[in-house]
């Protein structure tokens, strides 16, 4: 069935298929008129200028998250600056020297070299 | 009707297309024709230009060749008010007090009066600390303005030798001067369009990025242990004998690093309104020449035994004085009359030993034109005396050696010089020169760079040779031992056993409106120490002074020599023998 079904249409096309020959006739039941027309290219212009903003915009985006991340980025580095002072005053030779630890010392009594 | 119709939107029709046209007319004005004049009013208006600033170089010092950091930066604060919109002034006072203390203006209460104001600074070096807890307050009305500041966590500890940064950014004095334009790097430039809140967007094809270059890195071959024994043993002797100032240098003979480098008095570059005196800041052992005294007298015997001039057991007759030209020039020291050798000369510090070397280089009893000449190629020209070593440290003085070309470049002034007067010259060409006649003849350029630091690995530099054959080994060897005999044969038991110590006193004559005063004499001491039969690990140079004290050598500036030698030999876990 299929198979008859295909050959006639093929029958029909070879038999229409002539040289200016209109294959298909269609007409509209709604007409637009020129200023329907200029609305419509108007509107579709507006669509597409809506979509080119809304991309050329989208980077601007990641500006503020960038800005975000500088932000964060500047109040760590000026922790860990404040950081390494502090560990650079605490390991201050004045610091070492007035430790706790440093008092416990005691000078060697006595001093053996291993031979060379 | 139909008729009536068409004709009305051909009006329309009409009445757009004019419209459409005059709008395009109208942009092409805008656009094309004043293009220019509207993108400079957007620019002026969206464009906003940031300095990304360099982070300038941190300092490093070295404990037992490992890095340490001596000047760092920290991010600091200046919180500011609005006085106009600022709700809670009292509360904000209360804040900062408990927050900010001692960084709080004495008079921030009466700065939030002045409502007429928009700015008014109410603390200042906040830390990132204390920031973020007064920003948790959500006081309204309160801004922050980020900066840097140097932090010196040894406090004074070679303070001359690093310099301080002023209220500018500009470094003034020692490395800070010196390298500065190094140690600041370059400030970066950010230009694009930003929003209303100054957020920068990537918007526009105008915007310029161009990264800051950070400054670099540096570091020092100071030591920060042998820097802190060396300012605690100056200070000790100084308070001692109760003298008012003093210099210190050590250095590495083998490779002209300088080791340590001290000046009393001294300062916290932390606390810079606290200095007395401006004459603090200056590292005078580079920027004070003085006449050397009888330490040079160690460069005059290792002339005299590089030239072939003598021998350590060469002899001559001692008088206690010798002529030149009009001249009578005198021994400090008297009685050793007779004949009597170099070395024996060298221990007493006799001039007239000295001046027989001078007149030997001539035609044996006249320091002539070849005498002269030959003592300026050695002093100035090998040793470097008279010159600037090029040490990257500001304010370098040069001293004077005056050549024999010169009219005063005569006999009289050059049997001065071998005895160290007439010439002015800093310690560290002293140190330098010394380092040189006892290391077997290298000059080694004086260096306070051991390297720099890149991506937290410390990249060495290699030590700078100037000259190699400043003396022959074998008069290198000769001199150094010689030293080492005028040391040990008057201070046997002040040495730790079993290294190999010398030294040389110097006692100046102190200049006062060019003529020589009794009341008033500079100690100098110049030595060297290590292994035995090893090459030196070590040279010291020690100078004090004091308005209206007469200062020996010996007695006042070898003991701060031993202290710190003594001292040096322990931590360079240098191992004795016998």
């Amino acid at each position: 069935m299929p198979n008859r079904r295909n050959q006639s249409m093929r029958t029909f096309q070879s038999s229409r298929m002539n040289r200016n020959y209109n294959n298909v006739s269609y007409v509209s039941a709604v007409k637009l008129g020129p200023v329907t027309h200029t609305v419509l290219v108007a509107l579709m212009i507006t669509v597409l200028g809506l979509i080119y903003l809304t991309q050329a915009t989208k980077a601007t985006g990641y500006d503020y998250a960038a800005q975000e991340i500088d932000t964060k980025i500047a109040e760590l580095a000026s922790q860990k600056s404040s950081l390494e002072v502090e560990n650079a005053k605490l390991t201050a030779l004045k610091s070492a020297q007035n430790s706790s630890v440093a008092a416990n010392m005691v000078a060697p009594s006595d001093v053996q070299y291993l031979p060379q | 009707m139909q008729a009536y119709t068409n004709k009305r939107i051909r009006v329309l029709a009409i009445i757009v297309f004019v419209a459409v046209i005059l709008f395009v007319i109208r942009l092409f004005y805008i656009q094309i024709v004043r293009h220019d004049y509207y993108a400079l009013q957007a620019n002026s208006e969206q464009m906003r230009q940031w300095i990304l600033p360099a982070v300038r170089g941190e300092i490093y010092s070295l404990d037992r060749g490992k890095p340490q950091k001596l000047v760092l930066n920290e991010t600091v604060f200046t919180v500011w008010a609005d006085p106009k919109v600022v709700a809670e002034p009292d509360k904000i006072i209360d804040v900062l007090k408990r927050v900010a203390g001692g960084n709080l203006r004495s008079n921030a209460a009466d700065l939030l009066k002045k409502t007429d104001t928009r700015y008014q600074i109410l603390a200042t070096k906040v830390s990132s600390r204390q920031a973020q807890l007064i920003k948790k307050e959500k006081l309204y009305g309160l801004g922050f303005e980020r900066g840097e500041q140097r932090v010196y966590p040894e406090g004074e500890l070679a303070s001359q030798v690093l310099g301080f940064v002023d209220n500018n950014g500009n470094g003034q004095y020692g490395l800070e001067g010196a390298l500065n334009n190094q140690l600041t790097g370059k400030d970066g430039l950010l230009k694009t369009i930003a929003d209303v809140r100054d957020v920068p967007l990537t918007l526009g094809k105008d915007n310029v990025m161009v990264p800051a270059v950070n400054g670099q890195d540096t570091v020092l071959t100071i030591d920060r242990s042998i820097q802190a024994y060396t300012e605690k043993a100056l200070r000790d002797g100084l308070q001692k004998i109760g003298a008012k100032n003093g210099s210190a240098v050590v250095m590495d003979p083998q490779t002209g690093r300088v080791l340590a480098m001290a000046n009393y008095p001294t300062y916290d570059p932390s606390k810079l309104n606290e200095v007395e005196d401006v004459a603090y800041f200056n590292n005078n052992t580079i920027s004070k020449p003085y006449e050397p005294g009888s330490d040079i007298k160690t460069f005059t015997v290792a002339m005299g035994l590089d030239t072939g001039t003598i021998t350590p057991q060469s002899t001559y007759l001692n008088t206690d004085y010798i002529q030149v030209d009009d001249r009578t020039i005198a021994n400090a020291l008297k009685g050793h009359t007779g004949t009597i050798t170099m070395q024996d000369a060298l221990n007493y510090s006799l001039n007239t030993g000295m001046v027989t070397i001078m007149q030997r280089l001539g035609n044996g009893s006249q320091i002539t034109d070849k005498a002269r000449n030959t003592t300026y190629e050695y002093f100035h020209d090998r040793m470097r005396l008279g010159q600037l070593t090029g040490i990257e440290l500001a304010n370098e003085s040069a001293g004077t050696v005056i050549a024999p070309t010169d009219a005063e470049g005569n006999a009289v002034r050059y049997s001065n010089m071998s005895f160290g007067q007439g010439m002015d010259i800093t310690m560290l060409q002293v140190s330098a020169g010394f380092s040189s006649i006892i290391n077997g003849g290298t000059y080694y350029k004086p260096t306070i760079i051991a390297g720099k630091m890149q991506n937290g690995n410390f990249v060495a530099e290699q030590p700078s040779v100037i000259r190699s054959n400043v003396i022959s080994q074998t008069a290198s060897d000769q001199t150094r031992e010689m030293v080492h005999i005028a040391r040990t044969g008057f201070h046997r038991n002040i040495d730790t056993p079993g290294y190999y110590v010398g030294g040389k006193t110097g006692t100046s004559q102190t200049l006062v409106n060019g003529r020589y005063v009794n009341n008033e004499t500079i100690a100098t001491y110049l030595g060297f120490g290590g292994a035995i039969n090893q090459p030196s690990k070590y040279v010291i140079m020690i100078e004090i002074s004091s308005p209206g004290m007469n200062l020996e050598g010996s007695l006042h500036a070898m003991p701060i020599f031993t202290d710190i030698s003594n001292w040096m030999l322990g931590y360079m876990q240098i191992q004795p023998k016998g």
